[in-house]
């Protein structure tokens, strides 16, 4: 039953909620079929006893011309009208005029036969043409993928059945009395439609081949489109292509067969080969192959196997031209068309934009189809009736020239389908970029000094940057003006700039400043590195400062001679920094560390007890300084300044400050179980802020470490690195080992979750408490595992691509697992897919990709506690106790001797219940 | 009675609204940090003219909410005092709370949450997160 079941999914994957449309849906594209396929032979078979198969190209033309004009008309009525709208006309008209032209047929007018030719070829297309606009407004993309080879074979049985019938009957009831059976098919199909629309959300029932405002679209829009959107030209060159071999192919055959058969044994004939042949084998493809192909090849290698097949099939025909070999041709032909090429088209259309797809589809489908057979009508006429004077032997091989193109654009389809769906999703992420104003008018330098000298400090400042950055600007008279302001930031902004610019007209005024300067400084500090950058006597000046009692001039000090080696050596002794150093004031304490970094730790042992200091914004102004001199002697103290919060951020700018060199001692400490784990898991982020190769090797060799916080600290770092340096190479035969092994451990988490789901929102609180926790495992191994696709695959697509599966939205959902399913590796996809889209065969997927068996809750129970998560061990022997689990009171001894002191209070408490 | 283990501190700390975008193991470090405290009856636990600087969940047991001597409400098993008093320093509850029976609650230190916020950013991310709903909510109201 199980294998059944898998090989029912395998073909046909209906859902829940899925199976009315589904199957109404199938109905409807079989009756619609079934109708074309009894008059499609009764059609032909009047045409050819009527007339000589030379007239067969001019049948051709006059199809295609009133081919155009009926798209051109059906797409106007098409956007004016809702969907279900255009369907009930267009099959009221149909009815109507199958009895019309069956009343006619009785009174022997020849030209109704060509009427009749006409109207049949047009029937199919425009009622298969809706059919499938209906499918694609009623199931999203990967519903589609799922469902369409099951519509496909609804068509293809409706065909077999409707061949068949007419087979079988015409000797009986009269071949024209059978447009009456075919007029009560579309009453048929036209019931299954309102059936498939039944109970489906307003939008899709209203559904418009085009929006309000393109009810007026013209031929030179629709054109526009096409010119417009790449995709839609393969799409029309894959189409003008498959005709124009259809109509030679065609021809080919019914040349052969107007020459072995005539009157009732051609009508016999093409009944046959339509409604046993051609259907059987189409019947077959579409059950066992279609479905199968589209997995394993995807949309581009489906759309290959019809133009292969055909010219194969040619190469006989060139060879024994004749009835069997232009049937074989024809039979390669109609039944790939019809099932391996008709789902590859209509999942070709499924990344465009809704509105897009429903103005567009009709339109092609329509007007390209009967175009496309014109041409091939004019160019049967030139090949047959000029000195080329082609026959069946000839016309193969140009079958086989054209089926070269027809590849080609399939190949381009694959591409472009995986390129329409990565924009598609892609769309949907808003980068914001920052933009600068560029100053290059006086209007605009105008706007900018007016706000310069403006109250608001924010907008002067910004004003001052912008005027700054535009060379020709004469900065000096705005900023004497501005340094008499009465707004610090101002000051402080105008002191940087005319550093920067090395304008030495405010030396006078900056020294006034540091003078004035009180213990919140104002703008002192810029003061102070503009006075050491262009004072002539720098030297005495910040020998004088760094004797200053005010700590924040002694720190501007630092700062002033930091970019002169040579000076900070000489004005900063051992004496001072020992002296700085030992002194009560913290603020003092960390000036001797910026010193430290200044000078260098030459002489002094003094950071060593800095960066143990109580004060952490000593400790913090020691692991800056450390940072800079890159003096491995301090690592450790800088490793451990990762536990605390107050520390961290200049920890880690610190040690990223070190490069690549360190890299490998880093991860040595990540192992090292002496190392409390709220320092191990921080270290990660020092490693994402060091992009290089040793890095990303370090890193991933973290990946196997056994902590679930530390793994996640991994993954974002790595991510982060694959971001910012995509040169660097993530080994992938690794990363897709890890890839398997999560998916495996989310299978497993899967099946351990099976027997709590009923106590999900229960009264049963530890168990209740052990289904989130495993629900929430479940949620971070789905991160983990987008994380490790984000190093295999372009990251930024596979992060939308998380967020909409993450958040379960249906459309973007779908989006993001065709998008998976376009990129992923076959090996990948056959694990990675179920587990994304198929959440209600999780538990049979697991079993059957991985062999994990879905337990009792004892068993269950028992696993977790044996497992190395910590909490799931916790829930797991707290849900044993309230479940009176008693069988697992061992079990939990067992993990207590080796478990933290939390878990061993939660097994205590444990045992005393089940021992109770 | 046992003192509670941290699987049962996590059950408790469920209850908490402002606490209820957290993961079961993100509770669990909550948890961590709270202290549990068992009182007599006719105990104060909140004085409105004292600072109160930790919030209260009650495990077991019950707390008589009352202003000017008028009984507002009678809080029980995994109810709430103080949720907000984590937010603001030195500010006190306008009720004063007093038990009724023999209770013991779960208390969360101010102190101790702020650090543990400092080492645990997805915390303090989820707490905004409840925080904007609840912002959001009132001003929708």
């Amino acid at each position: 039953m199980t294998r059944f079941n898998a090989l029912r999914r395998h073909l046909f994957d209906i859902r829940s909620g899925e199976h009315l449309r589904a199957w109404a849906m199938f109905s409807y594209l079989l009756f619609v079929l079934f109708a074309y396929y009894i008059v499609k032979p009764v059609s032909r078979a009047m045409f050819l006893t009527k007339f000589d198969i030379d007239k067969l190209p001019s049948l051709y033309i006059l199809i295609a011309i009133f081919g155009g004009a009926l798209a051109y008309l059906y797409s106007k009525l098409a956007a004016k009208t809702s969907l279900r709208n255009a369907v009930l006309w267009a099959m009221s008209l149909s009815v109507a005029s199958l009895v019309v032209m069956w009343w006619f047929i009785r009174m022997r007018l020849p030209f109704m036969i060509y009427v009749l030719n006409i109207w049949v070829s047009l029937f199919s297309v425009v009622s298969v043409s809706q059919g499938w606009l209906v499918a694609s407004n009623l199931f999203d993309t990967r519903e589609a993928k799922r469902l369409y080879p099951l519509l496909g074979m609804g068509m293809v049985m409706g065909a077999a059945f409707g061949g068949e019938f007419t087979n079988r009957t015409a000797q009986l009831v009269g071949t024209e009395n059978l447009l009456l059976a075919s007029a009560f098919m579309v009453v048929l199909a036209y019931i299954s439609f309102r059936l498939a629309i039944w109970r489906v959300a307003a939008p899709v029932v209203h559904a418009r081949a085009a929006g309000e405002t393109d009810t007026d679209f013209s031929f030179s829009e629709l054109i526009r489109d096409i010119v417009r959107v790449r995709h839609l030209q393969i799409i029309v060159g894959m189409m003008v292509v498959m005709y124009l071999v259809d109509t030679l192919v065609e021809y080919q055959f019914q040349a052969t067969a107007r020459m072995d058969y005539t009157g009732d044994r051609l009508t016999a004939f093409f009944g046959q080969f339509y409604g046993i042949y051609l259907n059987g084998v189409e019947f077959l493809f579409q059950l066992f192959v279609t479905s199968l192909v589209v997995r394993w090849f995807g949309v581009g290698g489906t759309l290959q196997i019809a133009p292969i097949a055909v010219a194969l099939s040619s190469i006989a025909t060139v060879a024994a031209p004749g009835v069997t070999s232009a049937s074989a041709v024809r039979l390669a032909e109609a039944s790939t068309r019809y099932t391996l090429n008709k789902t590859g088209m209509e999942l070709l259309y499924m990344p465009l934009p809704l509105e897009l797809r429903n103005r567009i589809k009709a339109f092609i489908d329509i007007c390209v189809d009967r175009l496309s057979r014109g041409v091939g009508g004019v160019l049967l006429v030139v090949l047959t009736t000029t000195s080329l004077n082609l026959g069946v032997k000839g016309i193969a091989i140009v079958v086989i020239g054209l089926c070269i193109p027809w590849m080609l654009l399939s190949y381009m389809a694959r591409k472009e389908y995986v390129a329409s769906v990565r924009r598609r999703l892609s769309s949907r992420r808003l980068d914001l970029q920052t933009t600068r104003v560029s100053v290059t008018d006086t209007a605009t330098i105008r706007m900018l000094e007016s706000a310069a000298r403006s109250d608001n400090p924010r907008q002067a400042v910004y004003a001052l940057e912008l005027l700054a950055d535009t060379d020709a600007y004469d900065m000096r008279p705005m900023l004497k003006d501005l340094s008499g302001s009465p707004l610090p930031e101002i000051r402080d902004k105008v002191y940087l700039v005319a550093a920067r610019r090395r304008l030495d007209d405010l030396l006078e005024t900056a020294m006034y400043e540091i003078r004035a300067a009180q213990a919140a400084g104002g703008a002192a500090r810029a003061a102070v590195v503009y006075a050491l950058a262009l004072a002539p006597d720098r030297a005495r000046l910040a020998e004088e400062l760094l004797e200053d009692s005010n700590p924040l001039l002694v720190d501007a000090a630092l700062e002033g001679i930091r970019s002169d080696r040579e000076l900070a050596e000489t004005l900063i002794s051992k004496e001072w920094l020992d002296r700085m150093a030992a002194e009560e004031d913290p603020r003092k304490r960390a000036l001797a560390a910026v010193a430290i970094g200044v000078r260098g730790d030459q002489g002094t042992e003094a950071l060593h007890r800095l960066l143990q200091d109580a004060d952490t914004t000593v400790a913090a102004a020691a692991c800056r300084a450390a940072g800079i001199l890159h003096n491995r002697s301090y690592l450790f103290a800088v490793v451990q300044a990762l536990g605390n919060p107050r520390l961290r951020g200049d920890a880690i700018t610190a040690l990223a400050a070190f490069g690549p060199y360190i890299t490998g001692v880093l991860a040595g400490f990540v192992w090292d179980e002496g190392m409390p784990l709220r320092v191990r898991r921080h270290i990660p982020r020092v490693l994402k802020r060091i992009p290089d190769q040793q890095s990303v090797d370090a890193l991933l060799g973290l990946l196997k470490h056994p902590d679930l916080s530390v793994r996640a600290a991994v993954l974002k770092a790595l991510n982060h690195i694959r971001l910012a340096a995509p040169e660097l190479r993530f080994d992938s035969v690794f990363v897709t080992e890890q890839i398997l092994g999560e998916a495996r451990y989310y299978f497993e988490l899967n099946a351990a979750l099976a027997p709590f789901l009923e106590y999900r929102d229960g009264r049963r609180a530890a168990s209740r408490l052990l289904a989130r926790s495993i629900e929430q495992r479940l949620r971070e191994s789905l991160e983990r595992l987008f994380r490790l696709l984000g190093l295999r695959y372009p990251p930024r697509e596979i992060y939308s691509a998380y967020l909409a599966v993450s958040r379960s939205h249906s459309g973007d959902s779908a989006a993001a697992l065709e998008f998976l399913d376009s990129i992923l590796e076959r090996d990948l996809k056959r694990i990675l897919l179920p587990l994304l889209d198929a959440p209600e065969h999780l538990l049979e997927r697991g079993r059957e990709l991985f062999g994990v068996e879905v337990k009792g809750a004892e068993e269950a129970i028992r696993d977790l506690i044996g497992c190395r998560d910590p909490w799931l061990v916790a829930c797991a022997m707290a849900a044993a106790a309230e479940l009176h689990l008693r069988n697992l009171a061992t079990d939990i001894a067992r993990a207590a001797a080796e478990a933290a002191e939390e878990v061993s209070e939660v097994a205590r408490s444990a045992e005393a219940v089940l021992a109770a | 009675m046992p003192e509670l283990n941290i699987v049962e501190k996590v059950i408790a700390l469920e209850g908490v609204e402002l606490l209820s975008s957290l993961t079961p193991e993100q509770l669990a470090r909550i948890a961590t940090i709270a202290h549990e405290e068992k009182f007599p009856p006719n105990r104060v636990i909140v004085d409105p003219a004292k600072p109160l600087d930790a919030l209260y969940v009650i495990v077991d047991g019950a707390v008589e909410l009352s202003r000017n001597g008028e009984v507002l409400h009678t809080a029980h098993q995994n109810e709430v005092l103080g949720a907000w008093a984590l937010f603001e320093e030195n500010d006190s509850m306008p009720v004063s709370a007093r038990t009724v029976e023999d209770t013991r609650l779960l208390s969360i230190g101010r102190d101790d949450f702020y650090d543990l916020l400092a080492d645990n950013s997805e915390i303090t991310s989820a707490i905004f997160s409840t925080l904007v709903k609840r912002f959001r909510k009132l001003v929708e109201q």
